[in-house]
């Protein structure tokens, strides 16, 4: 059994990883991690420009954290080299790892369009902690902000930029906001909500440039009139760190999405190389497919189960589902699976003044996809949000209940429960067995 | 109980009436051996309690909701006014629900989690099925 682990990269996959390698073992191993920052939540930055945590609370390791999982940190370092089969990995000052396994988990990057003046002052992206506070700095009560992109990116951090007294327009080059996330009877609900919210949002726009002049920046595009901002935010997609891996030996697919292409152990076809989170093509739960999913529950689920493997185990991954969920100003909008899909049975169901809108799909009696919106203070949102992720997760048979939730897509609940689905789920576990409490019993790491 | 206030869309017990029937049934968190909200949660603000509930830790929480789209039996909820999420925790161990049931329709016993709810909802249930059989053809299919 492999002794020496390394993990490349601290994000939720990296650590994931390292805490299930702790868990699972009886006698710790060898375990370096290297990565170029300290290791923080993404997930929670949102919260962190929106003031409600502070600076501290994104980190999910510290330097004395690690030192007491008896992690050798190599932090503020990059993966330059990887020799697979020499089990090396090169690191950007040409200092060298050796390892018996390792798990890419290198994450991925914000992505700014080719736009002339899209590296220029006061325009932001914001993935890192350091883009992050970059966007703090810039920003005043009163400042114009104009965010490129009006994607799951975008909205996460909407309500934090209006909790600063900004005032905000969202631009997007699709015809209608969140094209990746919803369909666009749903996205028809939350633009006048954004609207009714004092959001500004022009669809349908194609930048074509930004210019500073005198402190601010001005926006121009193909058609329209030009916008002025105090501060501009790219929200315009993500990219997986990869690159480094070129001549790795590394096999990475070139189908949309890219990755590394993973078996249903997360291993690449290198077997002592595994990947997780971002870089991971792994399988789609619903389709089987592989396919990256760049979402946190991915990178979670993803982490665990090659920490596990790392650690000896034999872990099957069943596949991840995909799934989002955005609160903006008080609305609720999730999405699960395949919920675009022109094979599928298709029942939707909108009120469009109460803002509410459910879309179910099915393929034959089981549920594959699901989009729902509705205000967060409505309890049957977020009772069937969780309920609808178990319907789609368990594939539990609802042929008998097609009729009825084709005539009302909203009650979802009766047949969540008369159809068994708690018995179908209460046995299903990521790794085989009952999962840990989050924080690590010290004990374990006594040498 | 759990918010320190009488407010039913803050129950972490939900009673779900059934059509046709005047039987009733209680539905919370079965404390799931996969705690899909704990493993879900970013910074590590559900842990699991002396008495084996996952409990939400407020002062970690940032109220991202990830843990409600996570928990795949819909007893994750969010509470707009605190921006926290919460959830049964067996009341550390003597849960107020069971103590105030008049009927002692809902005791407090510690055995494994089973699916007490799927053969009584689809018995309930099975007059909304034949109703639905006899409908016409539903409005808003593609």
């Amino acid at each position: 059994m492999a002794s020496r682990h390394l993990i490349i990269g601290c994000g939720t996959a990296g650590l994931n990883c390292i805490r299930t390698i702790r868990e699972e073992e009886s006698r710790p191993s060898e375990i370096t991690l290297v990565a170029p920052e300290r290791p923080y939540s993404r997930m929670v930055l949102p919260y962190y420009l929106g003031r409600s945590i502070a600076e501290s609370h994104v980190y999910t390791a510290t330097p004395a954290s690690l030192a007491a999982w008896s992690i050798k940190s190599l932090l503020g370092r990059r993966a330059a080299r990887l020799d697979s089969l020499n089990h090396t990995l090169t690191l950007d000052d040409q200092s060298t790892v050796e390892f018996d396994d390792c798990v890419i988990a290198t994450g991925s990057r914000a992505a700014k369009p080719p736009v002339a003046g899209a590296d220029g002052p006061g325009v932001h992206c914001f993935w890192t902690l350091d883009e992050a506070r970059a966007v703090i700095a810039g920003m005043n009560p009163g400042s114009h902000v104009v965010m490129i992109g009006a994607g799951f990116i975008a909205f996460t951090i909407l309500n934090s930029i209006l909790a600063r007294g900004a005032r905000l327009t969202i631009v997007e080059v699709a015809p209608r906001i969140l094209p990746r996330m919803v369909d666009a009877t749903c996205a028809e609900i939350v633009a006048p909500w954004l609207a009714k919210h004092g959001v500004a949002v022009r669809t349908g726009a194609v930048l074509t440039g930004i210019e500073e002049s005198r402190g601010k920046r001005r926006l121009t595009f193909a058609e329209g009139d030009p916008l002025q901002a105090d501060v501009v935010i790219m929200a315009t997609g993500i990219r997986a760190n990869l690159e480094w891996l070129e001549g790795s030996g590394i096999e990475m697919s070139s189908a949309p999405g890219g990755g590394v292409v993973v078996d249903d152990h997360l291993r690449a076809n290198v077997k002592s190389v595994y990947a997780a989170g971002d870089v991971a093509r792994g399988a789609n739960l619903v389709t089987g497919a592989p396919e990256v999913h760049a979402i946190e529950p991915t990178a979670q689920e993803h982490g665990r189960v090659v920490g596990a493997n790392m650690a000896g185990r034999d872990v099957a991954y069943r596949g991840s589902l995909v799934m989002n969920i955005v609160e903006v100003c008080h609305l609720d909008v999730a999405s699960f699976g395949e919920w675009e899909d022109e094979s599928a049975d298709v029942y939707t169901a909108a009120r469009p003044d109460r803002s509410q809108y459910r879309k179910l799909l099915f393929h034959g009696g089981r549920l594959t996809g699901a989009v729902i919106c509705g205000p967060a203070a409505d309890i049957w949102t977020t009772n069937d949000v969780g309920m609808l992720k178990g319907l789609v997760y368990s594939g539990v048979d609802l042929s008998s209940w097609k009729p009825h939730l084709a005539r009302n897509p909203f009650d979802v609940k009766p047949a969540f429960l008369a159809a068994h689905t708690t018995a179908r789920l209460l046995p299903l576990t990521v790794l085989g067995r009952p999962a840990r409490s989050p924080e690590l019993p010290q004990s374990v790491f006594v040498r | 109980m759990q918010t320190g206030s009488f407010q039913p869309s803050k129950s972490v017990i939900r009673v779900s009436p059934f059509e046709g029937y005047t039987s009733y049934a209680p539905y919370t968190c079965t404390q799931c051996q996969e705690g899909w909200c704990m493993t879900a949660c970013p910074v590590g603000a559900i842990q699991i309690t002396a008495v084996g509930a996952k409990d939400v830790i407020d002062d970690k929480c940032v109220g991202c909701k990830l843990c409600t789209i996570a928990c795949p039996y819909g007893t994750m909820f969010y509470d707009g006014d605190s921006r926290k999420a919460f959830k049964c925790n067996l009341c550390g161990g003597a849960p107020a629900c069971a103590d105030v049931c008049p009927t002692e329709a809902i005791t407090y016993e510690d055995a494994a989690s089973v699916d007490w709810i799927g053969p009584f909802a689809a018995e309930r249930t099975a007059y909304v099925l034949r109703t639905d059989a006899g409908a016409p053809a539903a409005a808003g299919v593609r």
